[in-house]
Parts: structure tokens; C-alpha cells; sequence
């Protein structure tokens, strides 16, 4: 038996092996941890299938690899007879597919491949495209769309062959080189720092290799602007502190971040470019209907943004159940892969550990970060007279390419008015 | 009390319930598995498909010897001990049953008899003759089926008013009877009977029998039941049923007119309706649909991501078949294999005399779909195989899409229909197309070639048809 890298989630084409927790050697139980794999920003156990002594292990910590690739091969104690018996005639079907999906079956179906992607299957009868139950479960298994395999047999019936050659397509154009995402920029190298003193040297984890490689991406494909304005939340502070023990009393904290989400969501449906998305290899920009803003978590291991779906659907009370429980799970990192995608838009709130304006980047593919920094005492004129009110300092940074300045004016001023003149109804919600 | 620690409970041990155990025990899971009855099997061996069909092929017997007589062998009247016959249906059961708990035996899945009620998302309890059991479970599988609909005017509370499960005990061979509800359990059930020396009347509320089947299917059958059936009243309702002494006497309403007539005994088959009540579903996220059917998604996965539910409880066709296969799907879900109900071709049989069945797309689904097909038919009467049966009141044919050739579906009616159609449901799951089946050489003389034949006739070249024009 052989424990293999499984589909980490869509769009995730490798991984980097973290830890691993077994010997070669050891008896291993079923579903027992056996290694962990870091993915973009999370950590994955990784579980044996079944019992069994760990045979070989094929890898080592801090390796890349691929979806589809073993990892660990285990003897299954008494099975093994039968096992012999089983597996000629199943694996060899199966693994050579497998083999061949390596990395390619998960690389984004929508991606550029050629010959791979032209065909699409259309029934008029609205059947699915012809194909035999055992091709149509190796399909399912290696998550890809059969209406995208052209067959080659009578009625356009897809053999095993026809999944062959496009996971093979797929392959090709996976291995075709991607612009600018392989070939980081040349580092400062073969400095010898230790000329001038003591130094330690420590290996970037896979997150904050990630981290960074996004960070560049983001920055130098994305002409960033930030615009920067101050809210008076003296009521709305007054209205937290009002319902902060009610929201105790229902078993969470009410904190700010749900309320800037809210408030964020209502801004976004007024002004929809904020919470689209370009593509630039189609030109297009893709409006989106839904609401699911990221909001970035500081961890141990570095800089995580999960996402809270359909922000403006729900109410005060149940952001916070969900948002408390989302950032504590980031901590631990234990969330999963999905829970890190599908943003729309993000917030970055600093206030916790104090700061002012700063110019947050964009979280690519979305187009528009708002940056949050601690409310403070501060004097506000308001018809001639001055007061001091609690001014908080707000920084939107955006993808010029797609708003432009006046837009960025307009969604803050939005966004400062609903916090400034937040509905105290929407405390009163209980619903969950 | 100590609760029993169980991977996957099964609630239902029918042929959904039994097959989600046993393959969740092959695949090595700790299962526990749940049934209200001693026997295992669920409606379809108790009191459904298996002894229907032992009673039907029994009484077959007799109809097949009184058509002997025009080819020349007589046998004289047939003398029917009941007790023999009923004796003979229930070993038949019993061997299954003993089968059944044997084989949950050999892979070591837990059998609780009593009633399975949810105490939550992770909790079952078991009402047992030996007081509650409770089983502590990871995933649970919900196949507790359905039973026939009752409609409670018709519930008097007396015996002679039956529903299928009643009729299948075959008490008495009642002097007449009336059958409500022309659906295929009334159908299959008023044949036994009919033959057994019954005099059968059926009322049906609906225009025609078999609703949902294609017209050129059900014919034959109609043939045949107006010759072995008392009567058969289209567009009639019952209105009331009243004890009468030792008869019921029921009131019909028939063209706005109102008749009443009196019969030893009434078989209802108007329907099944889903066991979802006093099973703690409450307490649990399952959610239903508006006709009581337990909701799922592709997986079978229920409302609550702890709970599958598979069957007649979860809607759909209310087929034994059709639960086994959801039965594997939703044991696959839970073991985190991919799988899917999506695509999946079920078949559909009615045991009357000649048998209906028909998988994949029918010609009425078509219509009301607007799906553009072409329909190859290939009539028995030419077939060599049904002449020497003495049984060409049959019809094979296949339902193409135009531009692939591709079949969608096929319906058979004839005799033995329900042994062919499992070719059909290969030709259709495997995406055959109509020359895939005419050059696939069928042996001669099998009514089996009526399908090679009828793919032939779709090009117009059937050796045994009149030369066709494809259009």
C-alpha cells in the first residue's frame, strides 16, 4: 500500500512536506498521522489508509511535491497475499492514470491548455458525456470534468485512452514555463554576514516562502494607491460597550472586526469594483455576487487570511461566533485549504496591537485591501467648535488598473458613513 | 450503560441498509447495524419483491398450463393447496433471512433488533426486547424505507381491507376482489390473485394504468388484465369503505355518479409513504422535502454532515436496487472515496404478465423534457424465439439521440423482460450506441436478439423487419 499526496484543493498543485512522524520500520494504525504537508497557508495531517508496517519512506522534510506522488509505502501485515493477489489487475489501470495525473489532474482545468481545454461536451439531451462506469469513477477520483475529454470512440464515448491523453495535455501545459511565478528575482547572494559578527541562520518556513512570493507578486503586478482618511466611532464604541456583555452572555466576544466587515460588505454592494476581480489574461473583470471577505490573522508562523463567507448575509452575532473561532483555528492552523480562498476583499485590523494609517497590499486576485489602525482621542471642529472625539484611521490601498481615485474617495466616504452612523438593529440580531 | 462505539451505524437493514453494512464491514469499518424485525431484508424479502415473486412465478404455472391446452397438452384443472403455496413463500424467506444473518456474522457488523430513534447528531437509541441500547456512532445511515400508503378513510381496522404486505400473506383466496390503485403493485398483486380463481376488479383514479410507463409498453398488459380482471374502471374514485358483515362495502364515485358494491376483501395500492416518523430526526439537522422524503445530495449526505440516508426514505424511485446502489455511493462518501449518484442508470421492472421494464431515458420522459429522440421499435411477432413461446405479445425498443446514435434508453415488455433489460442497462451506463448493439451478434433463437434487432431496424436493416428509411 502506498500513501500518496491526495488532492490538497482546488487550484493546489504541491506541497511541502513538514513533518513526518513515523519511522521506517514502525507499525503504523489506520487513519494514524503519519506526516504533515504545509500547502499555501495551512498545515495538513496527512493519515495512513490502513495498518501496516512504514516500508520505505520516500521523501524528506522541507521536499516538494506533487499531488499524486507516494510518500510512504506500508506493508499490510497479514494482508499481503491477497494484496499481491488484488493489485496487478486494479493498480495497473489506476496508478498508470494516476501516474500520468501527477500534478497535472488539480492544475486549474480553466487554465490555458492547449488541445486539453478546447473541447467541451454539450448533450442536447442533457445527458453526461458517454462513458463506461470504470472510466467515468478513475474521472471522479482524479477530480477531472469529463465533459472536458474529447472521446474517440463511436458516439464520442471516452475511453480510458481518450483520460490519458488529456491528463497528459493537461501535464504539458502545466509544464509549460509560467511567466514570472517560477523565476524569482536574483537575491542578494554569497554575502558573508558572520565577517561582522555572530549570526544565525534559520530556513524560510513554506509559509513564509509563500507569504513572500505573493507579496511580490502582488506588489509588482498591481499598481498599488492607498487612500487615507480617518471615522469618528465615538457612538459606535458607545453601542459596543452597550451590547459587549450581551454578546458575552450568548458565549462570544464582540469585537470590531465584524462591525468594519459589515460595514465593509454594505459599502462593497454599493460600489461593486471593489469586490471584483481582473483577469488579465482575458482582459476581463469579474464582478462577483457574493461577499466573503478575508481577514488577515497574525500567527507564530507568519501572515494567514481566512475567509468569511457571505458577510452580508449574516448577522453581527454570528460573524463574531464565526470570526472567533475562525482566528483561533488560523492560530492553531488547523484550518482547512477551502477556508483560505473564494476573498473577495480583505481587512487588515491593526487596532489590537496599536498603529496608525499604513499602506496595506492588495490581496491578489482581489483588488482592494482596507486597512484598519487604532482609534484614538482626537480634536474634531465640527460647527466651529472643536470636541475630541475617537477618530479611527483608515487605509484603503487598490488595483489602479481597474478603480480609479475618485472611486476610492467615494467607497471610503461610504464606508466612514456607516460606520459613523451604525444601525444599532444590527446588534439586536440574535439570529445564528 | 455503556454505549456501543460504532463507526457507522445503519438504521434499516433492507436491501439499502444490509448492503451499506456489509460493504462498510468489507471496507473495514466497525458497524452496527439496526432492524425493528428478527429477519433481515427489510420490505423487499419480507414483504415485497421476493414473495411477490414467488407467488407470481407459482401462479404462472397455472396460466401456462391452461395455454398448453390450444398447443395440445392438457393438464386438467389445477388443485391449489394454499397452505403448501404459502408454506413453500415463506421457506423461500427464511432462507434468505438465515443468508442475510450468516453473512453479517462472517464480516462481524453488530445486529440490534428494535427501533432506532436519534438522540442527536452522534447518538442513536435502541429500543430492544432486552431494554434501551444505546450506540455512540462517528457517521449514520438512515435506510428505514417505506411503507404502503393507508389513507385513513380506507383504515377500518378490519382484516379484509389489505394492503400489499397483507395480501402477500395470502390468508384465503377471497371469492372477489377489489384492487384501488392501478399502479404496479395492484397490478402485479391482482394478477396472483386473479389467477388463483379471484374475481378481480380494479378501480383506478387516474385515466390508465401504469401511469408514467409508455403507452406501447403497458398495452400488452392491459390486454391481459382485461381478460384476466373482472373490470378495470378508469377515472374512478373510492369514496368510503364500511364494514358489512364479512364484506366491505366500498363506494365508488364514477362520473359524478356515486355506486356502492360490496367485495370479501380490497387490497390497497395507492402508493408508499416514507418511514421518517418516531426516528428522532429532530434531534438531528435531516431535513425533509414537502413530501416527507428525507433530503441528499449527490453523495447521499443529508442536511446533517454526520448523516447519509439512502432508499425509499430518501424519494426518488422506490426500488431495492436503486437503495444498494446509493447504499455503496453514500458507504464510499463517508470512507472519503469520490462518488456519485449523478449518471447512475437504474432499471425498473413490473412483474405482470408479459413483464414491463425499461432503464435510461423513456419516450414520455423525452416528451416532457422535450429531449429530440429517435425510437427504433422491434415487435415480437417477429421474433422466431417468441413464436416458439407462444408469446409474441412483446415489444423491444430503443431510445436514440439523433446526432450520436447514442442510446438514452430502452423498454422491453414481453415475456422474461426483466432478465433482458440487464443488457440494456449496460448499453446505456456504458454509452453505447445503436450499432454498438447490432454488431454485437446475439445467439439465435433468444428473445435476447430482439434487442440486436431492434438496433438493426434503427438503420433499416432488421433481416425480420419491412425495409425502414433512416430519416
Amino acid at each position: 500500500m502506498d500513501i500518496r499526496v491526495p488532492r490538497l484543493a482546488e487550484g493546489v498543485e504541491s506541497a511541502t512536506v513538514a513533518n513526518i512522524l513515523v519511522a521506517e520500520g514502525a507499525t503504523i494504525e489506520r487513519d494514524q498521522v503519519v506526516l504533515e504537508l504545509e500547502t499555501e497557508k495551512a498545515v495538513g495531517p496527512i493519515p495512513s489508509p490502513g495498518a501496516g508496517k512504514v516500508a520505505k519512506i520516500h521523501v524528506k522534510s522541507g521536499d516538494q511535491v506533487q499531488v499524486g506522488q507516494v510518500l510512504i509505502s506500508v506493508t499490510v501485515e497479514g494482508a499481503a497475499d491477497q494484496a499481491k493477489k488484488e493489485e496487478p489487475a486494479r493498480a495497473s489501470v489506476k496508478s498508470s492514470a494516476i501516474a500520468a495525473a501527477q500534478a497535472a489532474a488539480p492544475v486549474r482545468e480553466n487554465a490555458a491548455a492547449p488541445g486539453a481545454d478546447a473541447h467541451r461536451y454539450e448533450s442536447r439531451s442533457g445527458f453526461p458525456p458517454p462513458a463506461a462506469p470504470s472510466v467515468r469513477k478513475i474521472a471522479q477520483e482524479l477530480g477531472i470534468d469529463l465533459t472536458r475529454v474529447k472521446g474517440s470512440e463511436r458516439g464520442g464515448r471516452i475511453a480510458l485512452q481518450d483520460l490519458k491523453a488529456y491528463i497528459a495535455a493537461l501535464q504539458e501545459a502545466a509544464a509549460a514555463p509560467a511567466p514570472s511565478r517560477e523565476t524569482p528575482p536574483p537575491a542578494a547572494k554569497g554575502v558573508d554576514f558572520s565577517k561582522w559578527g555572530p549570526v544565525e541562520k534559520k530556513r524560510m518556513s513554506a509559509l513564509r516562502r509563500t507569504v513572500a512570493q505573493r507579496m511580490v507578486e502582488s506588489w509588482t503586478t498591481i499598481p498599488h494607491i492607498t487612500q487615507m482618511d480617518e471615522a469618528d466611532i465615538t457612538n459606535l464604541l458607545a453601542l459596543m460597550k452597550k451590547y459587549g456583555p450581551r454578546f458575552e452572555k450568548k458565549g462570544t466576544h464582540l469585537t470590531f472586526t465584524p462591525l468594519a466587515m459589515k460595514a465593509a460588505a454594505a459599502a462593497l454592494k454599493k460600489y461593486p469594483i471593489f469586490n471584483s476581480s481582473f483577469d488579465e489574461a482575458t482582459g476581463e473583470i469579474i464582478y462577483k455576487r457574493y461577499y466573503h471577505l478575508g481577514v488577515a490573522v497574525d500567527t507564530d508562523a507568519g501572515l494567514i487570511v481566512p475567509v468569511v463567507r457571505d458577510v452580508d448575509q449574516k448577522t453581527i452575532f454570528s460573524l463574531s461566533l464565526e470570526l472567533n473561532t475562525l482566528v483561533e483555528r488560523t492560530r492553531q492552523r488547523k484550518v482547512s485549504l477551502e477556508e483560505l480562498q473564494g476573498g473577495t476583499f480583505s481587512i487588515s485590523n491593526q487596532g489590537g496591537i496599536g498603529g496608525g494609517h499604513f499602506t496595506p497590499i492588495v490581496n491578489k486576485p482581489e483588488v482592494a485591501v482596507l486597512g484598519l489602525g487604532r482609534a484614538a482621542l482626537k480634536p474634531l471642529v465640527k460647527d466651529k467648535k472643536t470636541e475630541t472625539r475617537m477618530m479611527l484611521p483608515l487605509a484603503l490601498s487598490y488595483d489602479h488598473r481597474v478603480i480609479d481615485g475618485a472611486n476610492a474617495v467615494r467607497f471610503v466616504r461610504e464606508l466612514i458613513q456607516a460606520l459613523e452612523n451604525f444601525s444599532e438593529n444590527e446588534l439586536k440580531e440574535w439570529r445564528g | 450503560m455503556e454505549a456501543i462505539k460504532a463507526e457507522i451505524v445503519v438504521v434499516g437493514a433492507g436491501p439499502g441498509g444490509y448492503v451499506a453494512a456489509f460493504y462498510a464491514a468489507d471496507k473495514g469499518k466497525k458497524v452496527v447495524l439496526v432492524d425493528r424485525d428478527k429477519r433481515l431484508g427489510g420490505v423487499c424479502l419480507n414483504a415485497g419483491c421476493i414473495p411477490s415473486k414467488a407467488l407470481l412465478h407459482a401462479t404462472g404455472m397455472i396460466r401456462e398450463a391452461e395455454a398448453s391446452q390450444a398447443r395440445g397438452i392438457s393438464f386438467g384443472a389445477p388443485k391449489i393447496q394454499l397452505d403448501k403455496l404459502r408454506a413453500w413463500k415463506d421457506s423461500v424467506l427464511d432462507k434468505l433471512g438465515q443468508g442475510l444473518s450468516g453473512l453479517s456474522q462472517k464480516r462481524g457488523v453488530q445486529v440490534l433488533q428494535g427501533r432506532g430513534h436519534f438522540e442527536d447528531s452522534q447518538n442513536l437509541r435502541v429500543e430492544t426486547s432486552e431494554g434501551q441500547k444505546f450506540v455512540h456512532f462517528e457517521k449514520a445511515i438512515i435506510a428505514v424505507g417505506s411503507r404502503p400508503a393507508m389513507p385513513a378513510a380506507f383504515d377500518l381496522g378490519n382484516p379484509r381491507v389489505m394492503t400489499s404486505t397483507e395480501a402477500l400473506e395470502l390468508e384465503e383466496i377471497p371469492r372477489n376482489l377489489l384492487v384501488v390503485g392501478g399502479g404496479y403493485i395492484g397490478m402485479e398483486l391482482g394478477t396472483v390473485y386473479a389467477t388463483l380463481g379471484s374475481s378481480v376488479a380494479m378501480v383506478e383514479a387516474l385515466s390508465s394504468t401504469l401511469v408514467g410507463i409508455d403507452s406501447d409498453l403497458v398495452r400488452p398488459v392491459m390486454r391481459f388484465a382485461e381478460k384476466a380482471f373482472k373490470e378495470i374502471r378508469l377515472n374512478t374514485k373510492v369514496v368510503k369503505m364500511a364494514t358489512s358483515g364479512k364484506q366491505i362495502k366500498v363506494t365508488l364515485a364514477v362520473d359524478g355518479k356515486q355506486i356502492e358494491e360490496s367485495y370479501d376483501r380490497v387490497l390497497v395500492s395507492v402508493g408508499r409513504a416514507p418511514n421518517c416518523k418516531d426516528l428522532g430526526l429532530e434531534n438531528t439537522k435531516v431535513t425533509l422535502d414537502d413530501k416527507g422524503f428525507v433530503q441528499v445530495n449527490a453523495q447521499r449526505q443529508t442536511a446533517d454532515p454526520n448523516i447519509y440516508a439512502i432508499g425509499d426514505v430518501a424519494g426518488g424511485a422506490l426500488l431495492a436496487h436503486k437503495a444498494s446502489k446509493e447504499a455503496k455511493i453514500a458507504v464510499e462518501a463517508i470512507a472519503g472515496e469520490a462518488s456519485s449518484f449523478d449518471g447512475v442508470v437504474i432499471p425498473a421492472v413490473v412483474f405482470t404478465d408479459p413483464e414491463v421494464a425499461w432503464c435510461g431515458l423513456t419516450e414520455v420522459e423525452a416528451k416532457e423534457k422535450g429531449i429530440k429522440v429517435e425510437v427504433a421499435r422491434f415487435p415480437w411477432a417477429a421474433s422466431g424465439r417468441a413464436l416458439t413461446l407462444d408469446r409474441t405479445d412483446g415489444l423491444t425498443k430503443l431510445i436514440i439521440e439523433p446526432e450520436t446514435e447514442r442510446l438514452l434508453g430502452v423498454g422491453i415488455v414481453g415475456h422474461g423482460a426483466g432478465e433482458l433489460i440487464g443488457e440494456g442497462v449496460l448499453a446505456v451506463q456504458m454509452g453505447a450506441t445503436a450499432r454498438d448493439i447490432a454488431e454485437s451478434v446475439h445467439p439465435h433463437p433468444t428473445l435476447s436478439e430482439t434487442l440486436m434487432e431492434c438496433a438493426e431496424a434503427f438503420y433499416g436493416t432488421s433481416p425480420h423487419t419491412a425495409p425502414r428509411k433512416k430519416s
